[in-house]
């Protein structure tokens, strides 16, 4: 989240609700390393990535119910899944993405 | 002040500090901010924070399985140091290279007329100090990179004994094979102890035929990151190991 800090304050800063993606594990190969978040504004603006634009799409989706919902979640991407070739690493690769809304 | 705030300051500061974020179970989404001075803020259990430093020696953020619960622990603090003796053409190399890494870049030497800011725009500082002194400036901690540039036994030597005595996590010098054997034979009497010495990256950098100035500095900091890392910083082709850096 250390990147995204400084969008994320403007965000607050303008009144804006933010959801925060992290990637907190990795298994095989990854785009991206632990630590790389992508936030989502209720305004629907977008920083920072989870990975190379390969599962953001649905990243998005998750941090909208978040934000509605307020209830964190864990989503796990990899091509073990049999939605992995819609939603996937093209890498073989499989990822944690710890889904927040931030309080 | 809220959480965020809190760690935006961090950035201005350079404090070091964990984010711990507790990923399921019953407190799912609660943090704690635990910095290095002892400071902890947040709803998560202050218990984390007796993992706070180890976490910032390793550097590298990880998950982490306790109580049951999976934390994810975020690392913050300034990023590496390099610390330089010697404000030769190669240094002004080395700094540049080592900001494209965002790392911040010292550059020492006593002779004035060396360590000027027309010769090494690139250093954030520069101090014109003999080694001891600038050493003590300069106080190499475990995100510190120590090179050593002199070529001259009567800096390199004293600029090596202090870098040492520190817990940088790589220390280079360079010099031909011969030079290193002389320098090595002067710091035996100077009282450093055999096991210490293997510590010193000499001559510094990888193999990979490095000429030019820049090419030098590719060279040292490559192997710095692999230090860093624990990596032996051969070829990707030929290495076992995971292409990123494991997390365990």
């Amino acid at each position: 989240m250390k990147e995204i800090l400084p969008e994320l304050d403007r965000w607050r800063q303008a009144g804006e609700r933010v959801v925060v993606a992290t990637v907190v594990a990795t298994r095989r190969s990854a785009p991206r390393p632990v630590g790389s978040s992508l936030a989502v504004s209720e305004s629907g603006k977008l920083c920072g990535s989870v990975s190379g634009g390969c599962v953001e799409g649905d990243v998005y989706e998750h941090a909208r119910e978040v934000l509605e919902s307020g209830e964190p979640k864990l989503v796990s991407y990899g091509i073990s899944d049999d939605e992995a070739w819609a939603v996937g690493l093209p890498c073989g690769g499989e990822i944690d993405v710890f889904v927040e809304r931030l309080p | 002040m809220t959480l965020l705030e809190r760690l935006l300051e961090l950035g201005e500061s350079g404090e070091r500090a964990v984010l711990f974020t507790v990923l399921d179970g019953d407190a799912a989404g609660a943090k704690l901010l635990a910095l290095e001075s002892g400071e902890a803020i947040g709803d998560a259990s202050p218990e984390l924070a007796a993992h706070t430093v180890e976490l910032l020696r390793r550097g590298r953020n990880r998950l982490l399985e306790l109580d049951g619960s999976r934390v994810f622990c975020e690392v913050y603090g300034p990023p590496p140091r390099l610390a330089v003796y010697g404000a030769v053409d190669t240094a002004e190399s080395l700094c540049r290279a080592a900001r494209l890494l965002g790392w911040t870049t010292i550059v020492a030497d006593a002779r004035a007329k060396f360590a000027t800011a027309e010769r090494i725009p690139s250093a954030d500082e520069l101090i014109i100090e003999w080694p001891e002194e600038a050493f003590a400036r300069i106080a190499p901690d475990h995100a510190t990179a120590v090179v050593v540039l002199t070529h001259d036994d009567k800096f390199d030597v004293p600029a090596l004994k202090a870098a040492l005595a520190s817990e940088a996590f790589y220390i280079g010098a360079l010099g031909s094979r011969r030079n290193q054997e002389r320098r090595r034979g002067r710091l035996l009497e100077a009282g450093i102890e055999e096991d210490a010495l293997a510590r010193i990256a000499g001559p510094c950098g990888l193999d990979i035929g490095a000429d030019s100035n820049e090419e030098t500095a590719v060279s040292i900091l490559a192997e710095a990151l692999a230090a860093r890392a624990g990596r032996e910083g051969g070829s990707l082709r030929e290495s076992k190991q995971r292409i990123h850096l494991e997390v365990d």
